[in-house]
């Protein structure tokens, strides 16, 4: 994560009218949120499809930036609420079943290879299909702390809620993601 | 240190951002506690497996797209100072004859109204009977902008619309009313996003508050709803509770608005 002084000071600049600034943000933002967006939908096209829309978002609504408020929290209450929109439309659609095997590649490979390289693949599939089955609240909180590596000051301001909620939540995310981890070996193992 | 204080705190001590007096006092607590020193050895190898999962990396396409649409969009920026003053002055002036009989009263209004401001010594106490008459005029006026533009089939006018019912008196009820109707029935939903933050200007209306914690359930969008509970928020609506309660134990609800529901309960107790 980049010094967010620097990023707000960017966005400033895009704020009032240098739009080509945002060139930088995207360059150092776009593969977080792209791995954020995928994280939690399992859908590349459709990741790349929504960092495209925050974007184009923060240019539309620049005049919306708060330089007091953190780039980072702001860029990703952009992020929670396009998501949010592309949810309600695609809410309804049927899920083709060939483009749901693609949002899980993990679990559908099952290449040969040396014993342990396997076996390692095999739990690392096992976790990313826990981490898929964890409700989305719980899901979000650790793509946001593991995978962004997020500061819990900016996690609280994106969630609207207290920093020590934000520690307890992280908390009871990796016991429900423990839970079912073990229940998938257990299911697997059997 | 407790069992309960200690165990959110093993997430940040595995990354090093834990300050030191919390850190020595969690690593107190484990050497003190088995239960919890085995759920962090337990929760800290799947904590590290996660760091593991495969990350995954956007096409080249992305950045291509992004680039050709910030450069249309500057494109359009740079393009649009490049007009004249003529075509400036020309881009408001309504193409409707209406329109433009409505923006020339409006004018003639402004007008006379500098009139008034630019002859002290004629200028009558304000509640001279003129002043009120005046000051009625332009809000009637400012009325009719807002209601007509409510009812046009362009989102982009409706949106106007809903921007002139800033310039009405918190009072105007026929105002608050199309407000309402836009936000229950109004097909697009930036249209709806911005009746409900006009609404905030008639928040002394008990009739505006009954309405809105009415149409939080009939809400079908989620950004619309959430932006219903923010202003009920706003507004301190304690008699919102049970409709906030029912909200946040909606199944069928989006999960982001129950939650969203939830937290306005907490700040509205």
């Amino acid at each position: 994560m980049r010094v967010d002084g620097t990023d707000n000071n960017l966005m400033a600049q895009v704020w009032a009218g240098q739009v080509g600034k945002l060139a930088l943000l995207f360059e150092r933002h776009h593969r977080s949120l792209f791995r954020y967006f995928v994280s939690m939908n399992r859908n590349r096209e459709l990741s790349e499809d929504l960092v495209q829309d925050v974007f184009f978002r923060m240019l539309r609504y620049r005049t919306s930036y708060d330089p007091k408020q953190s780039f980072t929290a702001w860029m990703y209450q952009i992020a929670r609420n396009t998501s949010l929109d592309q949810a309600q439309k695609r809410r309804g659609e049927v899920i083709d079943i060939e483009e749901f095997g693609e949002r899980r590649p993990e679990l559908a490979s099952s290449a040969p290879g040396p014993e342990e390289s396997a076996a390692k693949l095999q739990d690392l599939g096992l976790l990313r299909r826990a981490l898929d089955l964890l409700p989305p609240e719980k899901r979000e909180i650790l793509v946001l702390t593991r995978f962004q590596e997020m500061k819990y000051d900016d996690i609280a301001e994106i969630l609207g809620c207290e920093v020590g909620t934000v520690k307890v939540r992280v908390y009871r995310a990796m016991r429900a993601l423990e839970q079912i981890y073990f229940t998938l070996a257990g299911e697997k193992a059997s | 240190m407790t069992c309960d204080e200690a165990k959110p705190l093993m997430f940040e001590s595995w990354s090093h951002s834990l300050g030191e007096a919390q850190e020595l006092a969690f690593e107190a607590h484990l050497a003190s506690c088995e239960t919890c020193r085995v759920e962090a050895e337990r929760l800290g190898g799947l904590w590290n497996r996660l760091g593991l999962v495969a990350v995954e990396e956007p096409s080249a396409n992305l950045r291509s797209r992004f680039h050709e649409t910030l450069a249309a969009y500057r494109h359009g920026l740079e393009s649009a100072p490049r007009r004249s003053l003529r075509e400036k002055i020309l881009s408001f002036w309504p193409k409707q004859p209406a329109w433009q009989m409505g923006v020339s009263f409006a004018l003639l209004v402004i007008g006379l109204g500098v009139g008034y401001a630019m002859h002290p010594e004629k200028r009558e106490s304000p509640a001279s009977p003129e002043l009120a008459q005046l000051r009625g005029e332009i809000s009637s006026m400012r009325q009719m902008v807002a209601l007509s533009l409510m009812q046009e089939q362009s989102a982009s006018e409706r949106l106007r619309g809903v921007s002139w019912a800033y310039r009405v008196p918190s009072t105007d009820t026929e105002v608050l009313s199309a407000l309402l109707t836009t936000v229950n029935q109004d097909p697009n939903v930036n249209v709806r996003l911005a009746a409900v933050d006009a609404l905030h200007g008639f928040g002394s209306s008990p009739v505006m508050r009954s309405a809105v914690m009415q149409a939080i359930g009939k809400q079908p969008t989620p950004l619309v709803q959430i932006a219903l509970v923010d202003l009920l928020v706003d507004l301190k609506e304690k008699e919102a509770a049970p409709e906030l309660r029912a909200l946040a134990n909606d199944s069928s609800a989006d999960a982001g608005v129950r939650q969203h529901a939830s937290q306005a309960l907490e700040k509205l107790q």
